[in-house]
């Protein structure tokens, strides 16, 4: 038996291979990447040199980009595990009742699980930009894509992946709750912003916006106090809460500490600089009164001194979806 | 593309995807998608292998860091992919696949499809895999090796010896 088409298509072929083949090939994986076409290399491979083989990879390098950045995306998004709707369409919506989970294919970029109750619509989907609106429930999203091109956006706030595995819950009115699993979520919601990194959670409220993100292992009196501090502005606990916050946080609570530096007012940001001082100190140049003016570039200095990746990528990544929240 | 310069794609996707790049990760992910999904079609019931495709990739995006040779990506992978069919069964229910003539309409090619697919299954598991690949996920018996970490010579004799005994069986 002659095995070259069995090997590599190349012989004569075999009939009953092919049509195996063509039965078989319907339980290949749909959705599949687009195939990217490369120029072929053997033929002149043999003479060229190290320059013009690094010059060619180079090239194929930015073909591999380009061809990821710009080719065509389906208008919709393929729902499985649901036997009633097979689809999601831009402006479509989804509704799972309080039996069904569905899973969602976003494009060629990730998935997204969908639990009971919960109710969502596609807004847009094309290269570099995937956007869901959540109304109510809870959807767990693992993404590939490049980190800024899927958004959800929410009553309260727009989450902008920037990791690859997270949660997020929104209640009846709009409330709601991340919690990060890999990577990075950013919240944002009329220039208030949240960074939230593996292993913390996130709260946010109508009106208000993205909370302070906190460890996942914090005490239930210290997540009180960060709602306190968030979302009850005026209340006469305040100080008592961020007392708590400067008394029980550690090391790990640095992302928390960073965040209360623009959060809380005058002299109680000094309180939260002394603190942080203890776990990070501030980089040189990054002073008190720079910090208590709200200095952005102090604040992201010493932010990148905390050694979770530089502020910058966020604040290059996050101009796409500047303007788009509510 | 040459063998070098796939090689070299692949280390340089690799490496940068080690240094934190998601866009490389996402080429990775586009390049072997097919045959993790293979290597899981091959061992655990099609309606799980969606999900166990994102498993995989999850936890090889979380363990790149260990993976000390760029070039043995594939090997690698097909690596985690088998080991997590492997979990998959062992805690899941003995369970007996339907087929969509159930609640549904009837594809005859559909249904002659998954008859071939039990077949193949019922092969040694090295000749299961490969065949899998070629025969359901289009892929030549060179790229095969690549993705799997197999020599070329491996997946030759496990096409041949399976198509073999598949051509057997089938019959």
């Amino acid at each position: 038996m002659n095995d070259d088409y069995l090997w590599n298509r190349s012989g004569p072929p075999d009939a009953e291979i092919v049509r195996l083949e063509r039965t078989l090939a319907s339980l290949r994986q749909e959705s599949l990447p687009p195939l990217i076409l490369r120029a072929p290399m053997s033929a002149w491979s043999e003479w060229i040199g190290v320059a013009l083989l690094a010059a060619s990879l180079a090239i194929m390098v930015g073909g591999v980009t380009l061809a990821y950045r710009f080719h065509p995306q389906a208008p919709g998004w393929e729902i499985t595990s649901l036997e009633r709707q097979r689809d999601l369409r831009i402006g479509g919506w989804l509704e799972t009742n309080s039996r069904e989970k569905a899973t969602i294919n976003v494009a060629n970029v990730g998935t997204v699980s969908v639990e009971p109750l919960t109710r969502l619509r596609l807004i847009d989907t094309r290269t570099g930009n995937h956007r869901l609106e959540l109304a109510r429930g809870t959807v767990h999203a693992r993404i590939w894509a490049p980190p800024g091109q899927f958004f959800v956006e929410t009553p309260s706030s727009t989450a902008v992946d920037l990791g690859c595995a997270y949660t997020l819950t929104i209640d009846d009115e709009g409330s709601g709750l991340v919690s990060v699993a890999l990577g990075w979520v950013g919240f944002e919601w009329h220039g208030r912003e949240s960074f939230i990194p593996a292993g913390s959670m996130c709260a946010t409220r109508p009106g208000v916006g993205p909370g302070t993100p906190y460890n996942e292992h914090v005490s239930p009196a210290f997540r009180a106090a960060i709602e306190t501090i968030d979302f009850r502005s005026g209340s006469p606990d305040q100080v008592a809460a961020l007392d708590l916050v400067l008394a029980e946080a550690q090391e790990r609570d640095e992302v928390t500490l960073w965040h209360l530096l623009t959060r809380v007012d005058g002299g109680q940001r000094d309180r939260v600089f002394d603190r942080l001082t203890r776990f990070v100190p501030p980089p040189a140049g990054v002073t008190r009164e720079g910090v208590r003016a709200g200095r952005r570039d102090m604040l992201d200095r010493w932010w990148d001194a905390l050694g979770l990746g530089t502020a910058s990528w966020w604040r290059t990544w996050k101009q796409p979806w500047r303007g788009s929240s509510r | 593309m040459t063998d070098d310069l796939a090689r070299l794609d692949l280390v340089r996707l690799v490496r940068a995807a080690q240094g934190g790049s998601r866009q490389a990760f996402g080429e990775l992910y586009a390049q072997h998608r097919r045959s993790v999904h293979g290597i899981l079609l091959s061992r655990v019931p099609r309606a799980e292998v969606e999900d166990l495709v994102q498993d995989v990739f999850m936890t090889a995006m979380q363990r790149l860091g260990t993976l000390r040779e760029p070039e043995a990506f594939g090997g690698w992978l097909a690596a985690i992919a088998r080991n997590r069919a492997t979990d998959h069964l062992r805690r899941m229910p003995q369970t007996v696949e339907l087929t969509e003539a159930v609640g549904g309409t009837v594809d005859p090619d559909r249904t002659e499809a998954l008859a071939v697919l039990a077949v193949v299954r019922t092969l040694p598991d090295a000749y299961r895999e490969t065949l899998v690949l070629r025969l359901v996920e289009g892929m030549t018996g060179p790229e095969i090796a690549v993705r799997t970490g197999l020599t070329a010579a491996s997946v030759r004799v496990n096409l041949h010896r399976g198509m073999k005994l598949l051509r057997e069986r089938l019959s």
